[in-house]
């Protein structure tokens, strides 16, 4: 058997969805995947519920799908040899809601294979995420040919614990997709924006591995995703970033052996204890 | 004053926009609202105030001066100075504008119509004169397939310093989370005149009116009250421990808490389970 590659392409599709309108992103999510096959993407992510748009409020159940949905079949159709990463409300077998995202391609037999609920649901400012969605109770591995990876969506990595949970099990790639509402101040970068890549940076340096975040782009009901998607070297440099606010392709090499490098200079998950007592 | 007891920046700091990020956020948002409606555009009052400037100044930017469609709205006793203010921004950006006249249809509700009233105050005729202003914008955007583009800022939103189906009813508000201060700043990186950015505020009401002369205060020292209490979440007791005037802060929420009806506009009575607005919380976009 062929050993694994070490190296694969890795595409973010920093793109606006309409809101409820799961028909026409489904033909942007294809016509993306046609773009990334020509630049020789093996792994394309798309943002967080992009096949649906996020504020939905009671629209969530009218977009909702069940995993096995034929629009989700189309999507891995088109993806072929590709991976491809998806966001969308999940119609559970057992009759709840989740925002899930999904990864297919890789010619499986056209189901998906891989589905992240998202954990941590955020219900606070302008949030109202547990309102319509059910949190996942799961974490896993994203079955990836080249390493272990792991999937988050946005809220999840405010909790720490999972990216190291992750990360300590083996991971060497974490994959943040993400619809971050954008804030301005007197800052060139959007001010979410800067929140987000100390984030991305010091989960990237704590946990040495490699930090992909693909947020979205556009507007609904008046409040903006501020884009700005970014890849973050095991050792928390920032490797290349999308534009903030446009639509873009960001296309990057990931050299998984990075991750060995640096934890190999900077053994910091070997080195994590939990025997240590306290406090009270 | 401002801040003084603040851990790090002060309020007026922590107001600051980075202009080109704030120029090119509000244009797409413009533009996005635009497109997404199928409109052609924009129509706009312009009262040669800064506010309703910066909106077509940015609506300038987002569509091109040919979508911008300008309405100079005076009443016969409205300032000519306003009017000559409005059409220097028109003529600055490009824009195509238009002057209807609204002392016919004002003076026939008040002269003819209810002229058996003799009590008529100034605020019920500048609430008339805001809502006519309104009809007139909603007629010609629906000639002209347009979008009518708000102009009110957050600070005269959070006062309710607006009149309800009158200024506070436009389609879209780019300005409508930029404190005044805010808008000052965002005209002066877009190079309004000065003769517009740097005068008293005036909805122009009555000859010689000013905003700050009515509201009792100024609009800097609002925005920093409304910021500390809305942006920071400390109590009124906190902002006036911090060295505000304490009966600036009593009115300033007194203000706040009494005009909130004006931010929620068509309250429904709800009977079913799935009353518009609160179980059918549907989007607009």
């Amino acid at each position: 058997m062929a050993e694994p590659r070490s190296t694969f392409t890795l595409g973010l599709a920093q793109i606006d969805s309409r809101l409820g309108d799961p028909e026409a992103n489904l033909e942007k999510h294809l016509a993306w995947i046609e773009r990334a096959r020509e630049q020789g993407v093996d792994l394309l992510v798309f943002p967080e519920l992009s096949l649906t748009g996020y504020r939905l409020l009671h629209l969530t159940a009218r977009v909702a799908m069940k995993a096995d949905a034929p629009a989700l079949r189309r999507l891995a159709e088109a993806a072929g040899p590709m991976r491809v990463i998806a966001g969308f409300v999940e119609a559970s077998e057992r009759g709840v809601l989740h925002n899930s995202c999904v990864l297919v391609g890789g010619e499986s037999s056209g189901a998906p294979f891989f589905l992240h609920r998202k954990l941590y649901l955020p219900t606070y400012g302008l949030f109202q995420e547990e309102r319509f969605f059910r949190p996942g109770k799961r974490l896993d591995f994203a079955p990836l040919p080249w390493c272990r990876a792991g999937l988050l969506i946005c809220e999840d990595l405010w909790h720490p614990e999972l990216a190291r949970r992750l990360a300590a099990a083996g991971a060497k790639l974490l994959l943040v997709t993400s619809a971050a509402p954008g804030r301005i101040g007197a800052s060139d970068a959007p001010a979410n924006h800067e929140n987000w890549e100390i984030l991305t940076r010091a989960t990237s340096l704590l946990d040495t591995c490699w930090v992909v975040y693909c947020n979205r782009v556009g507007w609904e009901e008046g409040s903006f995703y501020a884009g700005g998607s970014h890849i973050v070297s095991p050792g928390g440099d920032v490797l290349d970033r999308a534009p903030f606010l446009d639509e873009h392709l960001l296309v990057a090499e990931i050299d998984l052996r990075e991750a060995d490098r640096v934890r190999w200079r900077l053994p910091l998950l070997e080195d994590e204890r939990d025997d240590i007592e306290g406090p009270a | 004053m401002s801040g003084m007891n603040s851990p790090g920046k002060s309020v007026l700091d922590r107001l600051r926009l980075n202009g080109p990020l704030a120029e090119k956020v509000l244009t797409s948002f413009i533009r996005d609202a635009v497109e997404n409606s199928g409109t052609e555009g924009v129509v706009v009052g312009l009262s040669g105030g800064v506010d309703s400037s910066l909106s077509a100044a940015l609506a300038v930017r987002a569509l091109g001066p040919e979508k911008v469609h300008g309405y100079l709205l005076p009443y016969r006793t409205s300032s000519p100075e306003s009017e000559a203010d409005a059409r220097l921004v028109a003529e600055h950006l490009g824009m195509p504008h238009r002057v209807i006249d609204i002392s016919p249809m004002i003076d026939a509700y008040f002269q003819t119509a209810i002229a058996d009233e003799k009590d008529v105050d100034s605020g019920r005729r500048g609430n008339k004169m805001a809502r006519e202003r309104m009809t007139i914008l909603f007629d010609q955007a629906k000639r002209l397939n347009a979008l009518v583009l708000g102009t009110s800022n957050k600070t005269e939103i959070l006062l309710g310093y607006s009149t309800v189906f009158g200024d506070n009813a436009s389609s879209l508000n780019p300005l409508g989370d930029l404190y005044k201060h805010q808008v000052w700043q965002l005209s002066r990186h877009l190079e309004l005149p000065e003769q517009v950015v740097g005068k008293a505020p005036s909805a122009d009401l009555w000859p010689g009116q000013t905003d700050e002369g009515e509201l009792g205060f100024s609009y800097v020292l609002a925005d920093e009250i409304l910021s500390l209490l809305f942006d920071q979440g400390l109590s009124p007791e906190e902002v006036v421990e911090r060295g505000y005037d304490e009966r600036v802060v009593k009115r300033i929420v007194r203000l706040e808490q009494q005009f909130r009806f004006k931010r929620r506009l068509m309250l429904i009575a709800r009977l079913s389970g799935s009353a518009i607005n609160l179980d059918q919380e549907i989007p607009r976009d």
